[in-house]
C-alpha cells in the first residue's frame, strides 16, 4: 500500500490519525498544529500578558507534563515573557503520589523551571491515605478536590504568584458539563466552562489553557516529543456522576469524534442560559471570568483517577434524598410551586418559616474564611468545614459529599439559626 | 430497589395498593406498590395536569383552541392519545363543551409503500378507537417543499438537478449524503420537527403536544448537549413558546418511559395491539458505524431509570430552568430554524475552532447561516 501523504504538508509520510478530527498528519505537523492550536487558545483569550509569573500545577501526569512542556516552548518561540514555575501538591497518596513527585523533580531540571512541593500534611494535617482511613473510599474525591484547589492557590502565594494554570482538558470540561447537568447543578454547569476562572478581585487566578485539546492528542504529544510523564491513575476512585459522565463521553467520542468538542460548545452556550439569579453573576461577566475559585471541587478530575470504577453510591443517595424531596412536596402544598434542584432542597424546608428562601438565591460574594483567612465566599471556607469534620474523627459532612453547594450550606445555617431562635 | 417498607410485608404473597388499600398491589409508582386502578388514575392525572393551563375559555362563542397531536404509534404518543380523548370526553359528559380540540398528525419515516400501507390502516384503527378528533398523515419528504429551508446550506446541489426524482428518492438522496448516522438522525429529526410545526400552522394548531415522556425529555437534554445544540435545550425540553409561532408542550413530561410503558396494557379499550414497541437496544455497541448518539442515549437513560428514576426527572427540571436568550442580535439557522447569535459561523469561528489554517478552503464564498448543530452534522 502506497504510504498517505501528510495532509498539512503533503510531503512526509502521515503517520498520525488526529483524534479530533480523523485527519492524516506526520509526526512533525502533528507537534506543530498542536502547539499552534494552544498559542491560538492562549493569545485569542489573551490569558497572559508580559511579564506574568505562572505557576503550572504540576501532578506529574500527562495533562500537567504537556502543559509545562508546551508552554515552556510557545514562551520562548512567541516570546511571551513568562516566568514559568511547577507547583506540585502532594496529597499524601503512597504508592501514586510518592511515585509522581519524583517525575515532577525530573521535569523541573528537564524545563529549567523551579519547583516548589506542598503537602496536605503541612497544610491541613492530614493526608488523603489518612482521610480515605477515617471517612473510607466513599466521597474521598469531594476531600481531595476541595483540600488540591486551596492549597494550590496557598502554593502560589508562597512564590508570590497570582496566576495558576491547570492541565484540564476537553475531555475533562465535557465530562464536568454531563456530570452537572445529571447532578442538576446549575450554578456550575454556568462557570465550569469558563477558560478563566477568578478576577482581578481574586488573589490568584486560575486558567486552563488546554480547554479545547483532546485528551488522545495529549497523550500523543506527550509520546511523540518523548515527554517524561507518569502514567498510574490514582488509586482511589472517581465519584460516581463523574464516572459514569466519563464512561458516556468516551463511548460518545467513539460514535462522533467532535462530540467532546461539541459538548464544550454546549457547555459554552448553556452557561449563557443559566439565569442570573441562579448564577450569581452578571451575564456579560460570567462569559470571561467566575467567581468560584475559592470554593472546593471546581472542575476537576485532572491528576484524579480515570478508571471509571465507582461504587455509585452517590448516586443512590442523591437518588434517595430526590425521593424524600418528592414525598415531602406531596404533604406541603403551598412550597410545590418552588422548583427544585439540589441546591435548593434546604430551602423547602426554610420554606415553612420563610417562602421565599428558595427562589432568592443569594449572590455568593468573595470574602475570608474566619478561621483559616483564606479567601472563600462563606464564613468558613469549605476545606476549615471538611476539617472540622474529619478532626472529629467522623464525616460531618455527609449531607454535601455528592452535591456540595455553597447556596446549601448558607441555607442549611440559616436553618439552624431559624431553629435556635424558634426555640 | 430494596425500600426498608418492603421487608416489613415481604412475608404476605400479596401486597395490598398504598394509596386504595383495598386491591393487590401490582405496579410501582417510585417507590410506592399500588394495584393497577391507583396506577393508571396517577399517569393520568399527571398528563391531565399539565393540561390544565388550557381551561375552556368563557365565553362558548370563542372556537375551542385546537392542538396538533403527532402520533409516531409508539407507547408515549399512544398514551397520550388516549389520555387526552377521555380527558375530552369527561368535558363533553360534564359541559357539553371541550377546552381544546386536538388535530392527530402521523409522519411517515419510512417511505416504500409497504410501510405506508401498514401506517395508513393503523391510523385506521386509531381513528375508530378516538373518532371524536381530525386524523391526517404526511410523508416526511413532504419536508422537502417546505420554503422556509434554504436547501443550499444542506450542500447538496445536486439534489434539485435531476428533476425526474420523486420526493421520497430526493430525501433518501438527502439522507444518505449525511456522513454519519448521527447526523442523518439529526437532520431526519430537524425535519420532522420542521414538517410537524408547518401542519400545525395551516391547520391552526396553536401548540403542538408532543408525548416525550421524563426520560425521552433527559435523553434529549443530552444528546442535545452531545450534538452542541446545549444552546436549543429551552426550546426542547421546556412548556411554552417556541420560536417557530407555535407553542411546544410536553403534557407527559412527570412520566416515566417505563411507566408510561405499563400504562399501555391497562387501557379500557385497550390500545395494546396498536402500540408499536421500539426495538430493544441492549446490544447497542459503541463501535458500530450505524450506532447513534441518540441510540446510546436511550441505552444510558433506560439503566439511569431503571436504578435512580428521580435523577433522571431532576435532570429535566434541571434544563427545563434554562431560558433563552432575549434582546439579542439574532438570525435564523438555515436548516433548523432556530435563533442563533449574529455573526454565528456553524463550528467555525469560536474558542474550540483553532486550526482556521489547516482547514480546507471552501468552494463557495456565501456561506449560509448555520447554528452549531446543523453545521455539525452537515460538515461530520
Amino acid at each position: 500500500m502506497a504510504p498517505v501523504p501528510c495532509a498539512i504538508c503533503k510531503t512526509s509520510r502521515a503517520l498520525i490519525i488526529r483524534p479530533k478530527n480523523h485527519q492524516k498528519l506526520c509526526k512533525a505537523c502533528f507537534i506543530a498544529i498542536f502547539e499552534a492550536e494552544i498559542h491560538h487558545t492562549i493569545t485569542t483569550t489573551a490569558l497572559f500578558s508580559p511579564g506574568d509569573r505562572i505557576a503550572i500545577g504540576a501532578s506529574g501526569g500527562k495533562d500537567s507534563t504537556v502543559l509545562a512542556s508546551v508552554l515552556k516552548t510557545l514562551n520562548e518561540r512567541y516570546n511571551y515573557g513568562l516566568e514559568l514555575f511547577l507547583l506540585s501538591i502532594d496529597e499524601g497518596i503512597k504508592g501514586y503520589r510518592d511515585d509522581s513527585l519524583e517525575t515532577v523533580k525530573r521535569n523541573a531540571q528537564q524545563y529549567d523551571m523551579p519547583l516548589k512541593i506542598v503537602g496536605y500534611d503541612e497544610l491541613y494535617g492530614w493526608t488523603m491515605d489518612q482521610v480515605v482511613e477515617t471517612i473510607g473510599k466513599k466521597g474521598n474525591c469531594t476531600y481531595c478536590g476541595v483540600f488540591r484547589r486551596q492549597a494550590l492557590d496557598r502554593g502560589a502565594k508562597m512564590l508570590g504568584i497570582k496566576h495558576v494554570v491547570t492541565g484540564h482538558n476537553a475531555d475533562d470540561v465535557a465530562e464536568t458539563i454531563l456530570m452537572n447537568l445529571l447532578r442538576g447543578d446549575l450554578p456550575r454547569l454556568a462557570r465550569s466552562t469558563s477558560i478563566v476562572t477568578g478576577d482581578s478581585t481574586s488573589d490568584v487566578r486560575r486558567s486552563k489553557p488546554l480547554k479545547y485539546a483532546y485528551e488522545k492528542e495529549i497523550v500523543l504529544y506527550a509520546h511523540h516529543k518523548k515527554l517524561d510523564y507518569f502514567s498510574t491513575e490514582c488509586l482511589y476512585s472517581p465519584e460516581a456522576f463523574r464516572g459514569s459522565a466519563r464512561t458516556l463521553i468516551k463511548s460518545l467520542e467513539r460514535v462522533r469524534p467532535s462530540t467532546i468538542l461539541d459538548v464544550v460548545r454546549s457547555g459554552e452556550d448553556m452557561a449563557k442560559l443559566v439565569p442570573e439569579e441562579v448564577t450569581g453573576l452578571s451575564q456579560c461577566k460570567s462569559q470571561k471570568v467566575s467567581l468560584s475559585s475559592a470554593d472546593g471541587e471546581e472542575d476537576g478530575s485532572a491528576g484524579c483517577g480515570s478508571n471509571g470504577r465507582s461504587s455509585g453510591g452517590e448516586m443512590a443517595d442523591m437518588e434517595r434524598k430526590l425521593q424524600d424531596d418528592e414525598a415531602a412536596s406531596g404533604r406541603e402544598m403551598e412550597i410545590t410551586a418552588v422548583p427544585l434542584t439540589n441546591g435548593q432542597q434546604h430551602a423547602r424546608v426554610a420554606g415553612k418559616s420563610r417562602k421565599d428562601v428558595g427562589r432568592k438565591l443569594t449572590r455568593q460574594t468573595l470574602g475570608t474564611c474566619k478561621q483559616c483567612g483564606y479567601m472563600s465566599s462563606q464564613d468558613i471556607c469549605k476545606a476549615c468545614m471538611l476539617l472540622e469534620g474529619l478532626n472529629k474523627n467522623r464525616p460531618k459532612m455527609e449531607i454535601e459529599i455528592d452535591v456540595e453547594d455553597e447556596e446549601s450550606s448558607t441555607l442549611r445555617r440559616k436553618i439552624e439559626g431559624l431553629a435556635l431562635a424558634a426555640g | 430497589m430494596a425500600l426498608p417498607g418492603d421487608d416489613l410485608e415481604s412475608g404476605n404473597s400479596a401486597t395490598v395498593c398504598k394509596r386504595c388499600n383495598e386491591n393487590e398491589a401490582t405496579h410501582k409508582i417510585r417507590s410506592e406498590s399500588v394495584c393497577a386502578k391507583c396506577f393508571a388514575a396517577y399517569v393520568t392525572t399527571k398528563a391531565v395536569k399539565r393540561m390544565e393551563t388550557f381551561k375552556v375559555r368563557a365565553s362558548s362563542s370563542k372556537a375551542p383552541r385546537k392542538f396538533l397531536l403527532p402520533l409516531s404509534f409508539g407507547p408515549s404518543s399512544a398514551s397520550l392519545l388516549y389520555i387526552l380523548d377521555q380527558h375530552l370526553r369527561n368535558q363533553y359528559e360534564r359541559m357539553n363543551r371541550a377546552a381544546y380540540e386536538l388535530y392527530v398528525v402521523h409522519i411517515d419515516l419510512y417511505l416504500d409503500d409497504a410501510d405506508k400501507k401498514e401506517s395508513a390502516d393503523l391510523l385506521e384503527k386509531y381513528k375508530g378507537l378516538f373518532s371524536r378528533h381530525t386524523y391526517c398523515s404526511h410523508g416526511l419528504d413532504e419536508a422537502l417543499s417546505l420554503g422556509n429551508i434554504d436547501w443550499k446550506a444542506l450542500g447538496i446541489s445536486s439534489l434539485w438537478q435531476v428533476t425526474e426524482r420523486t420526493s421520497t428518492e430526493r430525501l433518501q438522496q438527502l439522507i444518505g449524503s449525511m456522513p454519519s448516522a448521527t447526523s442523518k438522525a439529526d437532520i431526519i429529526s430537524t425535519l420532522l420537527t420542521r414538517l410537524l410545526v408547518e401542519v400545525a400552522k395551516e391547520n391552526g394548531c396553536e401548540s403542538i403536544l408532543f408525548a416525550d415522556s421524563t426520560t425521552r425529555l433527559a435523553e434529549k437534554t443530552l444528546t442535545e448537549t452531545a450534538k452542541g445544540r446545549g444552546f436549543s435545550l429551552p426550546w426542547q425540553v421546556s412548556d411554552g413558546a417556541s420560536p417557530y409561532g407555535v407553542g411546544f408542550n410536553y403534557p407527559l413530561r412527570d412520566i416515566l418511559k417505563k411507566e408510561v410503558v405499563a400504562f399501555t396494557s391497562l387501557t379500557a379499550p385497550s390500545i395494546k395491539d396498536l402500540v408499536k414497541l421500539p426495538q430493544p437496544l441492549s446490544q447497542i455497541s459503541a463501535s458500530s458505524k450505524t450506532t447513534t448518539i441518540d441510540d446510546l442515549m436511550v441505552q444510558y437513560f433506560e439503566s439511569v431509570e431503571e436504578n435512580f428514576p428521580s435523577i433522571v426527572a431532576n435532570v429535566v427540571r434541571t434544563s427545563s430552568k434554562l431560558k433563552p436568550l432575549i434582546n439579542y442580535d439574532v438570525s435564523a439557522c438555515s436548516v433548523c430554524g432556530l435563533p442563533v447569535a449574529e455573526g454565528t459561523d456553524g463550528i467555525y469561528g469560536w474558542g474550540g475552532d483553532q486550526n482556521s489554517v489547516s482547514r480546507a478552503a471552501t468552494e463557495d464564498t456565501h456561506r449560509d447561516i448555520l447554528c452549531y448543530g446543523c453545521s455539525r452534522s452537515i460538515n461530520g
